[in-house]
């Protein structure tokens, strides 16, 4: 399965070839898949150093005039780090970008915690005028950056390197909606990227318990597609949130926003609750923070052992 | 003295709005004067002209300098400086590009005009327009590692249209004495001149320098912090201060 990195690579050049707006600016990453596209777009890529913050202002300024910036590099350096940057230069300054990351939250998990980020997308969704997405799969990264990538708005992509496995048809991509992955009426199991293939595993061991979990994928986490979590939790009443986010602001939050006011419900949120300091693999760091097939099943089946009202 | 005018009104704005840096403002008011009255190329009625020059003010807070130059040449009205720093008005305490024809930089955080202008240097290269850059920083900002940072891509991309004009006026020493300023740039890359900031005759030798070098240019002007008022000159707690009404008469006097 193709994976995303790869498909960005192959998307700037598609892209790049047809609009000649398109600049692509990397922090020292990536340089060699991009190669094709800076050899079919002469002047318009730049590896323009290590100094993350200023290739950001950097992008405002080819954006001020005229251009349509696409800038890439690590998650926490290019959002964390980058942060008064993207606030200021872009958001205060109505300008819009976009920004590709790669080694959100611990995909870079043997490299510790320096090379960690779990709140880039709740950063980037503060900004007025921002769209997030975290798509899971090469198609979706290239339907939704195809479609977003001239919106006047500020766009982020996370992309994962742990790709959920899914191959959804590129007409059932649509920004901003979620898609239903498994219908079913006992509880809802909403995932965010990668977590898709945890949720759906574990929504296959809940039915062998014959308990049915919908299952909502989540690619797009703002504009939210709040309606589609209500008639979800309208039907089930219970929700396991996934996220490959801090747990202090993210996808969770989101639930809990769109849901407002709307009676009683039971939730549990499966997040990152602080720094890691171990290490391992992807998988090894997604078991220690409870974000695993195990811990899903264990939460919707504890909700659905309860009682709503 | 140069532009006795411009200063009394800055004086006159901020004292009205009691917000403004006035000696921020002083130290910079004639270079500004000089950039929008002999160097750049703009169209007073079309403010977007795509082939224009831009000046960014990368030290937003010595924005009453920018005011009344603006003001003087026609790009803003007495009426838009008689609302400066109120509500309903277009002019803050720092300039905002989205609100303010003729601004092309929000600014206020040191150390983000610098990198954006080399940005929009570079995008002019890209898309093959000849307007130039002229970005003014302040020598305490030049504290900021991404004023480094982009100077290093500037000088490596050969950014010949772009110019940095530091303000240097000695805030910077009062926190890191040890700052040979001209030096740094000349490390960077840069070709660099250092002239007095405050003389007609050394301004107009320094900015006819533009556009001649082969690469960035940094005018580094030896300038005095509040310059105009003996008042007013100097670091201390005039950075920030409004005159009092005792003030404002000694200020006007000094200016008259």
């Amino acid at each position: 399965m193709k994976g995303l990195r790869e498909q960005f690579a192959d998307t700037m050049l598609r892209i790049g070839q047809q609009d000649e707006s398109l600049v692509v600016m990397v922090g020292d990453i990536s340089h060699g898949i991009l190669q094709p596209f800076a050899k079919a777009c002469p002047g318009r890529f730049f590896n323009i150093g290590i100094l993350e913050p200023s290739m950001v202002s950097m992008a405002a300024g080819f954006a001020k005039q005229g251009l349509v910036p696409v800038t890439h590099t690590i998650a926490p350096f290019l959002i964390e780090r980058s942060f008064e940057q993207l606030k200021l230069d872009f958001g205060y300054q109505a300008l819009a970008g976009n920004f590709i990351s790669v080694g959100g939250a611990f995909d870079y998990a043997q490299l510790g915690c320096s090379h960690h980020c779990y709140t880039d997308v709740s950063l980037l969704a503060h900004l007025p005028g921002s769209q997030v997405f975290c798509p899971g799969s090469a198609v979706e990264l290239d339907v939704l950056f195809s479609s977003q990538y001239r919106a006047n708005a500020i766009n982020y992509f996370r992309l994962t390197e742990n790709p959920h496995g899914v191959e959804f048809a590129p007409e059932s991509i649509k920004p901003g909606k979620i898609i239903s992955a498994r219908e079913g009426q006992d509880v809802t199991i909403i995932a965010l990227g990668p977590q898709l293939k945890n949720a759906l595993s574990a929504a296959t061991s809940l039915s062998a318990r014959g308990i049915e979990a919908e299952v909502l994928y989540v690619h797009t986490f703002k504009p939210f597609d709040a309606a589609a979590v209500v008639d979800s939790l309208t039907k089930t009443r219970r929700i396991v949130v996934v996220e490959e986010l801090s747990a202090q602001d993210g996808l969770y939050n989101a639930v809990l926003r769109a849901w407002d006011g709307r009676g009683r419900m039971l939730s549990r949120q499966l997040a990152i609750n602080e720094f890691i300091h171990g290490y391992g693999s992807y998988e090894d760091l997604c078991e220690r923070s409870g974000l695993s097939a195990g811990h899903i099943e264990q939460a919707a089946a504890e909700l659905v052992s309860h009682e709503v009202d | 003295m140069l532009n006795k005018a411009l200063r009394r009104r800055i004086v006159e704005i901020v004292t009205k709005a009691k917000e403004g840096h006035i000696p921020s403002s002083f130290s910079i008011v004639d270079l500004i004067d000089h950039i929008y009255g002999n160097l750049l190329r703009f169209d007073p009625q079309n403010p977007d002209w795509q082939e224009r020059d831009q000046f960014i003010l990368s030290k937003g807070h010595g924005c009453a300098g920018l005011y009344v130059v603006l003001e003087k040449y026609g790009l803003l009205s007495a009426d838009q400086l008689a609302s400066y720093s109120m509500t309903g008005g277009i002019l803050g305490g720092h300039p905002d590009r989205t609100t303010v024809p003729f601004v092309e930089a929000s600014t206020g955080s040191l150390g983000h005009g610098f990198p954006f202008s080399v940005g929009i240097a570079l995008a002019n290269k890209i898309k093959q327009l000849p307007g130039r850059v002229i970005t003014l920083v302040g020598d305490g900002e030049c504290h900021e590692g991404t004023i480094w940072e982009s100077a290093h891509v500037a000088a490596n991309q050969k950014l010949d249209n772009l110019t940095v004009v530091v303000d240097w006026n000695q805030s910077g020493a009062q926190l890191c004495p040890v700052d040979d300023l001209p030096a740094k740039w000349r490390a960077f890359g840069w070709q660099t001149h250092v002239f007095n900031g405050h003389d007609a005759a050394e301004i107009e030798a320094a900015f006819a320098l533009v556009g001649k070098a082969d690469g960035p240019l940094a005018l580094v002007a030896k300038n005095i912090k509040g310059h105009g008022a003996k008042l007013t000159e100097g670091h201390g707690r005039w950075h920030h201060r409004i005159p009092d009404e005792q003030e404002y008469q000694e200020l006007m006097e000094a200016l008259s």
